[in-house]
């Protein structure tokens, strides 16, 4: 007897064989108890199977419970956003403010407080001492990031491992060294014949050194004069500042007026609303002047590189001379011994006498030509932006389909990644500070991490025109053209509204806000789908 | 679901269709858990089902306007969640034994009906599930789709992406491996084996 195979036993059960052949077996099986046992048998599975799925095994959990419940962030953003505001307030507190009191108290207000942090930190290696709440506090985000980023790309013991090895290695590592001198207080003076072996941080309305300091001097005062002797650098944020001693280190001042009539054995870098370099000033090195105006009547050993308002020259030079900005004078006692270039709209005064190595070299700005240059310029970067987002999109489209997929259908949600993408503009702002201060001591990885987020907010405007374009022409079919198609004409309505004044500017941020949220989950996405395990394949 | 129930069904899906929080509130709490089990059979965990979940309302509340009232709500309703599940599945690049190639091979053998229901009988759900939680994605979908959701062989095609004529094949393999899991490593090979 020729039986039927499973295959068609089981058509037959689930009513989708032929009715020729449904009739055949129908007859078979009054005849063959075997097939008729295959039929019971696979028919006895399929209720087994049926119920083992359906059976309500599990209870729904409580976040599914409530569609009102659902439609809030979920914990693990909620709980990050309050980590990180909590952090950001702590910051602010125990980091910045007391900083803002002490500069209040020096007569500042604190609008150039990003550039002072900025600027100084840069400047000055000994921030460690200052500021260990927020190394501390960079440091317990580091590794709440790294043990999330862990916990996703490792699992159970392995994990354990890494974050166990991680913390034995940050205990062995050497504590940092010896703290700064810090004085505050009305009027602070390091009197002749006293002798500090340490940096010397001061805070006050006035500060005034007339004795030693073995180290650097930072500074933040309303009127900083220095007669005595420091070998370190100067660093100060003040009023007025008098350099009369001697400085074995670099000067770099933020102030409103700089005199400087000392010995300077390094360079000087002033960002200041006037400058003087008196005669009898000798700077072993170079200067870069930002300023209003500077009479630069001292000695330079080197460069000068200047933007400045106007210009009195009437010393020496010792190397190469740039200056861009209103007027030079070339007064009679100068000598320039280094070729010089001076790029201005009005011709340089050059008195008699005075000494030059070559014709100081003209560079017109004229106005009007800057205008119209700048006129193209704006559209020539319009297009070539244009171009540049289409090219990065197309390519995004093509290479990572997946990731671009899922950002768009993320872009769609709107409100969800308009609040990520302000959340990472708040994280990312508070992390390019952290960033900032922590590359002084040592640690660049904060730095990484905020440069991470300059192509995210680049190509946000990809997704967020992509979501406009299918607005506009409607789902595209699952063809490549379409979608760029789609892109194209979104790309370009955000190009042009963001041409339009003010109104540009926050159409770039709702953008930016969107884009970057939604590129942010569809990075969750993909990265969740990544590390999912693989279910077993049967032996 | 008797006709009264089913009017309340449609009146409740024109509501929300319409914009109406209440209505879509109601709709939501009648099918989310079985769309919730639905998701827990297809993912692999439990949190993989929740954001499942979570993700296929949002769909389906976007898509609404694009329900045709004349098929039965839970119908599109699964169509909806399978496509989902089957996108992220796959997404997960858990296809790499799925080619159809891989059909070819497929044992058409008569199986022992004996040693077949000596397999299964006294085999808890829970048994059931935990086997089925160890079958390839597709199987696992397949099964689900078919026995869960009763979906038709038209629409399981359509979900998994495979000529229509195959999805008899997909469910029988996945019978079939189902099987081995259940017999173990030492047990004797009943799924290909028996009589011809």
């Amino acid at each position: 007897m020729i039986h039927f195979d499973e295959m068609a036993c089981l058509l037959y059960l689930e009513g989708q064989l032929d009715p020729q052949r449904s009739r055949e077996l129908s007859a078979h099986i009054k005849e063959c108890a075997l097939c008729r046992d295959l039929l019971h048998a696979l028919q006895h599975e399929t209720i087994l199977l049926s119920s083992a799925l359906t059976e309500d095994n599990e209870s729904m959990p409580a976040r599914l419970a409530s569609e009102r419940a659902r439609s809030l962030p979920s914990w693990v953003w909620t709980l990050a956003f309050g980590a990180f505001a909590a952090g950001a307030y702590w910051f602010w507190t125990d980091g910045i403010a007391p900083w803002f009191n002490q500069l209040s108290s020096a007569g500042f207000g604190g609008t150039d407080m990003f550039s002072m942090i900025v600027f100084s930190g840069a400047f000055w290696e000994g921030w460690s001492d200052m500021i260990d709440a927020i190394q501390i506090g960079a440091l317990i985000l580091a590794v709440i990031v790294a043990i999330g980023w862990i916990r996703r790309r490792l699992r159970g013991p392995v994990a354990i491992a890494v974050i166990m090895a991680a913390l034995l290695f940050a205990l062995a590592l050497p504590q940092q060294a010896g703290a700064a001198e810090v004085r505050r207080g009305r009027s602070i003076q390091i009197p002749a014949g006293e002798v500090i072996h340490n940096d010397l941080v001061v805070t006050g309305p006035s500060v005034r050194i007339d004795g030693t300091v073995e180290g650097d001097v930072i500074a933040f005062t309303r009127s900083l004069t220095v007669t005595g002797h420091v070998t370190g650098d100067v660093i100060a944020f003040a009023g007025e500042t008098m350099i009369d001693g001697t400085v074995d280190g670099n000067v770099r001042v933020f102030t409103r007026s700089v005199i400087l009539q000392g010995a300077i054995e390094k360079n000087v870098t002033a960002f200041a609303n006037s400058i003087d370099l008196v005669s009898k000033a000798n700077v072993g090195g170079g200067m870069i002047v930002f300023a209003g105006e500077a009479d630069l009547d001292g000695k330079m050993q080197r460069d000068l590189l200047g933007l400045i308002g106007r210009t009195d020259l009437e010393g020496v030079i010792g190397g190469q001379t740039w200056i861009r900005g209103g007027s030079l004078t070339v007064a009679s006692g100068a000598d320039l011994r280094g070729p010089a270039t001076f790029e201005g709209a009005q011709q340089p005064v050059v008195e008699s006498g005075a000494k030059l190595a070559s014709p100081i070299r003209m560079e017109l700005t004229q106005e009007m030509q800057r205008t119209r240059r700048s006129t193209a310029r704006v559209l020539f970067r319009a297009i070539l932006g244009y171009g540049g987002a289409l090219v990065v999109g197309v390519l995004l489209l093509v290479i990572f389909p997946g990731f671009f997929r899922a950002t768009l259908r993320e872009a769609g949600s709107i409100g969800l990644p308009i609040g990520v993408g302000a959340l990472a503009l708040i994280t990312g702002a508070f992390l390019l500070v952290l960033g900032v201060l922590l590359l002084i001591v040592g640690i660049g990885a904060g730095v990484a991490g905020v440069m991470a987020y300059a192509p995210i907010l680049y190509v946000a405007q990809v997704f967020v025109g992509t979501w406009l374009g299918n607005l506009i022409m409607g789902q595209p079919p699952e063809v490549t053209s379409a979608v760029v198609a789609r892109m194209a004409v979104g790309l370009l309505i955000i190009r042009v509204a963001g041409l339009i004044p003010f109104l540009g500017g926050l159409v770039w941020l709702a953008v930016f806000l969107w884009g970057t949220g939604a590129v942010l989950l569809g990075f969750h996405r993909m990265s969740r789908a990544e590390s999912a395990p693989t279910a077993p394949l049967p032996a | 679901m008797s006709p009264a129930e089913q009017a309340v069904a449609q009146e409740r899906i024109a509501l929300a269709k319409a914009g109406s929080a209440e209505a879509w509130g109601e709709l939501y709490g009648q099918y989310a858990p079985a769309i919730f089990r639905f998701c827990r059979r297809a993912m692999p965990t439990r949190e993989d089902a929740e954001d499942a979940t979570m993700d296929i309302f949002i769909k389906v509340r976007q898509k609404l306007s694009q329900y045709d009232a004349t098929r039965p709500f839970s119908a599109w309703l699964y169509t909806v969640a399978a496509n989902h599940c089957w996108d992220l599945l796959r997404r997960r690049k858990l296809r790499q034994d799925l080619e159809t190639g891989e059909v070819e091979n497929m044992p058409l053998e008569h199986p022992d009906p004996g040693q077949l229901e000596r397999l299964i009988e006294r085999r808890t759900g829970q048994e059931m599930r935990r086997a089925l939680d160890k079958l390839p994605a597709r199987s696992r979908m397949a099964l689900v789709l078919r026995y869960y959701a009763e979906m038709s062989y038209d629409d399981i095609a359509a979900t998994l992406g495979v000529r229509r004529t195959f999805v008899g094949v997909v469910l029988l393999r996945a019978r079939h491996q189902l099987r081995e899991i259940l017999e173990g490593q030492g047990g004797a090979r009943l799924a290909a084996g028996g009589a011809t």
